[in-house]
């Protein structure tokens, strides 16, 4: 009780009345002894020590608790109450690991102490699609789509068959030149006309005319002798020509116009088939999860939530202190004062906030600044109603996680 | 009985609750100027009783208030408490009202009075150091006489009386707990409380159930306005928590639900008053949780 100043030994206004209470201390006022009557007027108002104030110091320290008053100076700054915590903060994490057993989120054996910060390892989101393998088709694309954008038969084609859609080939043909250039394969003609038809005088250049094309000398220029093979090999290509599947059989193979396109058919089909299918992971947006890696359902359910547990001390220090809540006292255990030292005090075991139920409720902002001010001692809160103290005291809360790998 | 509900509201009970005047509750006193009047000192902005026959006219007025101050016989306890009283503002009004008020504070003096105290208090420490020094003798002297031998006695009681000194810092003295002297009367008005509607309600509320021998108490702790016994509080326990709602006041419905509960908890019925506007009565409604049937 009590502190020294100038050489002499003081006693502040709450501790000299306390002593009066209890018998032990006559306090003299200009020769005149005080009654308890003019040691409640004169040491008790708003400006010192309120008569609630007062009546929370009088229980506290009847019980037998040290009670002194608050003194923000004298709190250790974060980084010394870092040094002097026994146990880690960062060693519990949120993020479990698969091999480990079960992490405990609250593992302190006093029941007042604060949950400490836990500190959340980012999640590294896959955003960075894994590099497409290149396509490895690009050697079979030597032949070249046979299929126009008519989607009919080629132009050289001129059977009585196809005279009747010789109207709509006009017709289709009449639309703008889509970039192909269709080649006859002389060799398959052998069966047909022999001699290729004239081009649509529309399509060539000036005042070009072109006769019919005689495909005799060519095809005799090319190689057009059966391949004698043993029954053995016929056998075998039959085999391999079944599994061989045209590529041009493909629709959508032959609605590609050029090289690109038929190019990006490949790259997503590729990406399909490894599951990083573009339309997913090409976009502005990707998914969360690539859904080939394996994930254990805790993490998969920490990506997907919403709402992110906060603590109490997030924001804290960008509050200022507001003038209506601030902590009166430090109260330090009974059965320490026996090792209680006024130079070394030790841990408090409470700081005291002193209301009545007449005022409001701390606010969550009052809450987060006093936590702050107070550190990692627990505010109590002394709720004064005429003479009757309750005590209550707020508690940080996680919810229960229901889902472990 | 008016309908200061809206409706839709909880069943009103409209007989108010039977008053009982047994129990040894006080009969109601009017307002009286012969009362003897009571000094409150306001000690930042509470009325505080010092006196103890004041306490114990307040006691038979039906007013119980709360004690604050150690207990002098056994200081280090939080049980009993002794003086001061204070006063609920509601108690304080009635007092006021009833003319038994005085408030009073520490005046300044005079350097001549103020001389004249210290005299006066020195002269009370010697007279007081005499006796004490009396008595202390009488006191050692009859310790010696309990014992046995004969022979000794009268030899020890001669060298008592002549080597018998009492010592100045063996004095005890009187740490009084009220002022004593003259009381100095303030010249503000006796109570200085801030009149609000809520607080005219509550008021109008305490008049009418004093006035049927109730006796009550403060009742935040219960989350209510007051605590309603139907005797003293040291001989009964508490009936009813009671909530002053106005006549013109929206209560949401889960307050109420939260307040009958929180009186079913502790075995205590919640009661609704309302008091009528410019006088008149009170209305009750009492509330019991009585579960799912």
């Amino acid at each position: 009780m009590g502190f020294s100043a100038n050489g002499k030994q003081y006693l502040l206004p709450e501790e000299a009345l306390y002593l009066m209470e209890c018998g032990n201390v006559q306090v003299f006022y200009q020769d005149l002894p005080l009654s308890i009557q003019d040691g409640f007027e004169c040491f008790l108002s708003s400006s010192s020590v309120s008569l609630q104030q007062y009546q929370v110091f009088g229980h506290l320290k009847r019980l037998g608790y040290v009670v002194h008053r608050f003194d923000a100076s004298s709190q250790p700054s974060s980084y010394a109450r870092q040094l002097n915590l026994p146990q880690s903060r960062g060693a519990r994490s949120l993020k479990r690991k698969r091999s480990d057993s079960l992490v405990p989120t609250c593992s302190h054996s006093e029941a007042h102490k604060v949950p400490d910060v836990k500190r959340r390892q980012a999640e590294e989101d896959p955003t960075l699609p894994e590099s497409r393998p290149t396509s490895s088709q690009d050697t079979l694309g030597a032949q070249s789509p046979s299929a126009d954008s008519n989607g009919g038969r080629p132009w050289w084609i001129t059977d009585a068959v196809a005279s009747h859609q010789s109207h709509e080939h006009a017709c289709r043909r009449s639309l703008c030149w889509d970039g192909v250039i269709v080649f006859p394969d002389v060799a398959s003609l052998r069966g047909h006309s022999s001699c290729l038809a004239s081009p649509d005088p529309s399509l060539l250049p000036g005042g070009l005319t072109v006769g019919e094309c005689d495909v005799k000398p060519w095809t005799r220029r090319i190689n057009q002798r059966e391949v004698k093979m043993s029954a053995k090999d016929r056998e075998r290509e039959r085999r391999e020509h079944r599994r061989k599947w045209d590529v041009n059989r493909d629709e959508k193979v032959r609605q590609c116009r050029n090289w690109a396109e038929y190019h990006q058919l490949l790259a997503s089909r590729q990406g399909r088939r490894s599951g990083r299918p573009e339309h997913l992971w090409q976009r502005e947006v990707t998914p969360l999860h690539d859904h080939t890696q394996p994930i254990s359902t805790g993490e998969l359910l920490d990506k997907i939530s919403v709402i992110k547990s906060t603590h109490v001390l997030e924001g804290a220090s960008r509050l200022k202190a507001s003038e209506e809540w601030r902590i009166c006292f430090t109260v330090y255990q009974p059965d320490t004062v026996a090792t209680f030292k006024k130079s070394n005090p030790g841990k408090p075991f409470a700081h005291m906030c002193i209301c009545s139920f007449t005022g409001p409720v701390p606010d969550l902002a009052a809450i987060k600044q006093l936590s702050f001010q107070s550190g990692d001692v627990q505010i109590v809160f002394a709720v004064v109603d005429a003479g009757d103290i309750s005590f209550y005291t707020f508690k940080d809360f996680q919810l229960p996680t229901d889902v472990y790998p | 009985v008016g309908g200061p509900w809206l409706p839709g509201d909880p069943h009103l009970l409209s007989p108010p609750p039977a008053c009982n005047n047994g129990g040894g509750s006080s009969p109601w006193r009017g307002p009286r100027k012969s009362e003897p009047t009571m000094h409150i000192s306001q000690c930042d902005s509470a009325p505080l009783l010092w006196h103890t026959d004041e306490v114990a006219a307040a006691r038979s007025l039906g007013l119980v208030g709360a004690l604050l101050g150690s207990l002098p016989r056994t200081p280090r306890q939080n049980v009993r408490l002794g003086r001061p009283l204070l006063l609920l503002p509601e108690e304080e009004r009635f007092l006021g009202d009833c003319g038994a008020l005085t408030a009073i504070s520490q005046s300044d003096v005079g350097v001549r009075e103020h001389a004249r105290q210290v005299a006066l208090y020195e002269e009370t420490l010697e007279r007081s150091y005499q006796e004490q020094q009396v008595l202390a003798l009488q006191d050692r002297k009859a310790a010696v006489l309990r014992v046995d031998c004969e022979e000794d006695k009268r030899r020890r009681l001669e060298t008592l009386e002549r080597h018998f000194s009492f010592q100045r810092s063996a004095l005890m003295v009187q740490l009084n707990t009220a002022r004593v002297g003259p009381a100095h009367l303030s010249a503000g008005p006796a109570s200085c409380a801030i009149r609000t509607p809520a607080a005219d309600a509550k008021y109008q509320v305490f008049l009418d159930l004093r006035r049927r021998g109730f006796y009550l108490t403060s009742a935040g702790k219960f989350g209510g306005d007051f605590l309603v016994y139907p005797g003293d509080p040291l001989r009964f326990h508490a009936h009813f928590i009671c909530v002053c709602v106005r006549a013109d006041e929206r209560v949401p419905l889960s307050d109420l639900l939260a307040a009958a509960r929180l009186g079913s908890n502790v075995k205590k019925t919640l009661v609704l008053c309302s008091p009528h506007c410019h006088g008149g009565g009170v209305t009750y409604s009492s509330l019991q949780w009585s579960g799912m049937i």
